[in-house]
């Protein structure tokens, strides 16, 4: 499988890039890649908002959620913004190559 | 621990006993000193037999708080479909005890009624005005079993609310979810237990046969009206409203008191809220840690499996104990003790996995946003007012708190 490259700018300001093979959802991907701030309780079943991110860089696409994910945003820790998402939503794939996170 | 090494003979007795069970190392507790409080026992496990068997549950129970995180979403080897257990057996087989596609259809028909957003829209309101008028009721007494007259009716009145049984009164809400859970633990078989049970699964499901008509003319946001709306069948909401009874009423009850006892007992962690240093919902989720609320959730092996040295065999027993991967000193800086100073987001007091509770975001604002601060803002002086007792393991809260204040 071929793998894409991810990048999660963390609250300290630093950041971290991995790559992520494609198929794998990048709340995995954090929790693989020991991101802190990234728990994924639920484990992607979309109960929990543990794995909320903001997409600084990447597409249209990858910048809009789904109905469910919308109404669950509604009470995230940290700031909402407009370009939120519940990361385990988000499934790696050429479309989301070079994708730039930020936790909140 | 001693303890452990004590009864390594009586495994053998047990192994005989009991044919399905796993090869971990065998941990003897006494039951009723477990349930006074299960803490010492849960830390002696987690530091001699992380994952051991313990007769007197005829269960295996994970007690790290990382074992439990990594194995919960596993379901393919820890099912929650337990059809021979006494939950789907008195109560029916409802989400909770569903796996996969099947868990999270019903899931997904349940969350307009338990999202975020719906808490916001449409809850938020009604938690504040059955607050207070719980509140209003009370005031004027001066004194009052924290437990019973304040923490039960609020959590009573939200879940009616929010299940949609507003034809319930919230003490027939308190005795039937306590019904079902004493039910769904009568592992001994207690013919009186098991027929009280059956009198409050019917309780129910009289009262939800008076609000089908009535939810079916005017819909809203409740459990059963979404769940009749995406045209569930009378099995499937019957049961998931049962769900929600028996897991929805004794936790905010018991949240709410333990907090709030917390608070006069802790006036140095009283004083972060008032100082405004920590939130209400820093407080909850600290408490939620420490005094985990729902310390249990059981599973089903389904298959040969090895975590770490121990095998499970197919139809082992396996209890994973968020009170105790809660007070995890691998994890946490103070396990033992209520800090709000501390990192707790790596808590598991709602559920590590798939399973992770529906209501929680009801719970965080009734408890956060309504009920703590307008107990303490409403009941001016307050103080406790006799002797309190924690109990129980699998659920764990104040049995009574009594209370007065400047009436
Ligand atoms: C402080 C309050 C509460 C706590 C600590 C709590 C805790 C839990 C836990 C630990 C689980 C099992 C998770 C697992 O096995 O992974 C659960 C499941 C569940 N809870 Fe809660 N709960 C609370 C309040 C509520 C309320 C108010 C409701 C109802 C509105 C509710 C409805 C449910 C339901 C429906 C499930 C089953 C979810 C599923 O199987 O997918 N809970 N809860
Ligand atoms: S991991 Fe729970 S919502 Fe994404």
């Amino acid at each position: 499988m071929p793998a894409i490259s991810v990048t999660w700018v963390l609250p300290d300001g630093n950041s971290r890039t991995a790559d992520v093979q494609e198929g794998h959802n990048l709340m995995e991907a954090a929790v693989s890649n020991g991101i802190a701030g990234i728990s994924g309780d639920c484990g992607g079943a979309l109960a929990c908002a543990t794995c909320h991110v903001a997409v600084l860089e990447g597409s249209e696409s990858a910048k809009t959620c789904g109905e469910m994910e919308d109404d669950m945003l509604d009470m995230v820790d940290g700031e909402r913004s407009e370009t939120s998402r519940l990361s385990c939503q988000l499934i790696a794939s050429s479309d989301l190559d070079g994708i730039v996170l930020r936790i909140p | 621990m001693s303890t452990y090494l004590l009864h390594a003979d009586k495994r053998l007795a047990a192994e005989e006993k009991q044919t399905f069970m796993s090869n971990a190392p065998t941990y003897e507790i006494d039951l009723k000193a477990f349930w006074r409080d299960p803490y010492p026992d849960l830390k002696a496990m987690r530091e001699t037999a992380p994952i051991a068997y313990v007769p007197q549950l005829g269960a295996t129970l994970l007690t790290k708080r990382d074992d439990i995180f990594v194995n919960e979403k596993l379901i393919e080897y820890f099912s929650s479909d337990q059809p021979e257990g006494l939950m789907t057996v008195l109560m029916g087989q409802n989400l909770m005890r569903k796996d996969g596609a099947a868990h999270m259809a019903e899931r997904k028909v349940i969350f307009p009624a338990v999202s975020p957003k719906a808490v916001k829209t449409v809850w938020n309101a009604k938690f504040e005005e059955l607050t207070k008028e719980v509140l209003q009721r009370v005031k004027p007494s001066g004194r009052a079993d924290m437990v019973r007259d304040i923490a039960m009716p609020i959590s009573g009145e939200a879940l009616k609310a929010i299940t949609g049984l507003t034809n319930m009164k919230w003490q027939e809400m308190d005795r039937v979810s306590q019904g079902m859970i004493d039910g769904c633990a009568n592992y001994a078989g207690d013919p009186d237990v098991e027929a009280r049970c059956h009198d409050c699964t019917a309780s129910i499901d009289r009262h939800i046969d008076e609000m089908v008509p009535i939810l079916s003319e005017t819909p809203d946001m409740s459990l059963l009206s979404v769940q009749l709306q995406a045209g569930l069948s009378p099995e499937q909401y019957r049961a998931n409203v049962k769900l929600a009874i028996s897991g929805g009423q004794n936790e905010p009850r018991d949240v709410i008191a333990g907090l709030i006892w917390t608070m006069l007992t802790h006036p140095d962690q009283y004083d972060l809220i008032k100082s405004g240093q920590f939130t209400w919902l820093n407080a909850f989720e600290e408490y939620s840690r420490w005094m985990s609320p729902v310390g249990m959730s059981p599973r089903r092996m389904t298959q040969t499996y090895a975590v770490n040295d121990v095998t499970f065999d197919p139809d082992d027993r396996v209890f994973l104990m968020f009170g105790s991967g809660n007070r995890d000193a691998d994890i946490f800086e103070k396990p033992d003790e209520f800090d709000m100073n501390q990192d707790c987001s790596a808590s598991i007091a709602f559920g590590a996995g798939p399973h992770f509770c529906a209501g929680a975001w009801a719970a965080r604002s009734l408890i956060a946003d309504f009920a703590m601060p307008l107990i303490f803002s409403e009941l001016t002086g307050l103080h406790i007012d006799g002797p309190v007792e924690f109990g129980g393991w699998a659920f764990r809260g104040p049995l009574a708190l009594p209370v007065a204040w400047d009436a």
